[in-house]
């Protein structure tokens, strides 16, 4: 599945978009975890003192965010899904 | 507004292509063109008038009959500010030639050119209209504040309408006399899911009482300083809602809509929120 990038994460990660392999019954987590084995420069820009996704990043799955509509990092996910990783939007 | 560039060596067609894009656009839309001239046109056959006004001094002339048609000559006046006059009231600007200028084009037979090029052919005689307008289409418009604006004044619900409301973001160059200066900032966007907030957010603003149209439009890419970035236009019964209506929605459109912006001063560029 794939992992879409944005602002210095796509930096870090040196591309918009990045493909991961998953397995059978792969939630968010792990495929996060997946994204960040692949490139690791990004782990730095994600995660906090805890080895945890910052509160500040936003993840999304298929355009939603799973911590309001789902079940957060455990939201089950599969090959065609599309997940994104950001920053705090900065429009306007 | 879409526009689109054709450029070429001269014999490639340009041309002719420009008179094959206009018929078949014109169709579904307004169509104006541009043409990029090496040397000052030559256009007073009939103006012996309007060539001492400007032999007097005058900076622009402008001959008009009373149904309406007309020819200008002006001194300076730039592509952009050429495309900003059209943009409120055409739907589609066919500019022929500027291979340099950052607008999406066409190029006809083997030319360097700036980018974004959306389409190559040998020649414009056969080039295919089909592939072309659909690579046009899917670009994003030219967005000025007066488009928006043009655009909820023909709103049917205008007549109900006392009020117009609007707000411009901008690119600051500085904060105060000390800060850097700012030399561009740039945008991207997440674009599926920035489309389906912006959407939702006018749908939102449309819904409230009093409110006739929202138009809401924010650039992508490139934005130099002391350019415009976002618009939100409000069009409505009466100004409470109007004002209303266009600090809701341009808090909203910073809060919801994934776009991430990238500065460039003098002395660093960085990313919003990068540690």
């Amino acid at each position: 599945m794939e992992w879409k990038l944005f602002a210095h994460l796509r930096d870090a990660a040196d591309g918009q978009s990045v493909s991961v392999d998953i397995e059978e019954d792969a939630t968010v987590e792990t495929a996060l975890d997946a994204l960040l084995a692949s490139r690791p420069a990004l782990a730095e820009e994600v995660l906090d003192e805890n080895e945890e996704l910052a509160d500040h990043i936003r993840v999304l799955v298929n355009g939603e965010d799973p911590f309001a509509a789902a079940d957060g990092l455990a939201t089950a996910v599969d090959e065609e899904t599309e997940l994104a990783l950001f920053p705090p939007v900065s429009g306007g | 507004m879409q526009v689109l560039g054709i450029v070429g060596h001269s014999e490639s067609g340009k041309t002719t292509l420009v008179e094959r894009l206009t018929q078949r656009l014109s169709g579904t839309g307004r169509v104006a063109t541009v043409k990029h001239c090496t040397h000052p046109p030559d256009v007073d056959t009939d103006g012996k008038d309007t060539a001492r006004h400007r032999d007097a001094g005058a900076g622009e002339t402008v001959a008009l009959t009373d149904d309406g048609e007309w020819y200008a000559t002006g001194q300076s006046r730039t592509l952009d500010e050429t495309l900003d006059a059209l943009a409120p009231d055409y739907d589609y600007a066919l500019v022929e030639g500027y291979s340099d200028a950052s607008i999406p084009k066409v190029v006809l037979g083997d030319l360097e050119v700036a980018d974004p090029v959306v389409h190559r052919a040998p020649h414009g005689a056969g080039a295919d209209l089909d592939d072309i307008v659909t690579a046009m289409e899917e670009r994003d418009p030219y967005i000025t504040l007066e488009t928006l604006v043009a655009d909820v004044k023909r709103d049917p619900d205008e007549v109900y309408s006392g009020a117009i409301a609007t707000f411009t973001g901008r690119v600051r160059a500085q904060e105060g006399p000390d800060d850097p200066p700012t030399e561009l900032l740039e945008f991207e966007r997440y674009d599926e899911v920035a489309a389906e907030k912006m959407a939702t957010l006018r749908r939102d603003l449309e819904a409230r009482d009093g409110v006739h149209a929202v138009r809401l439009h924010h650039k992508t890419g490139v934005v130099d300083a002391g350019e415009d970035i976002v618009f939100v236009v409000i069009l409505a019964g009466h100004r409470g809602e109007a004002f209303r209506a266009v600090e809701d929605g341009i808090n909203r459109l910073k809060e919801e809509v994934p776009l991430f912006k990238k500065e460039v001063t003098v002395d660093e560029e960085f990313w919003a929120h990068e540690r």
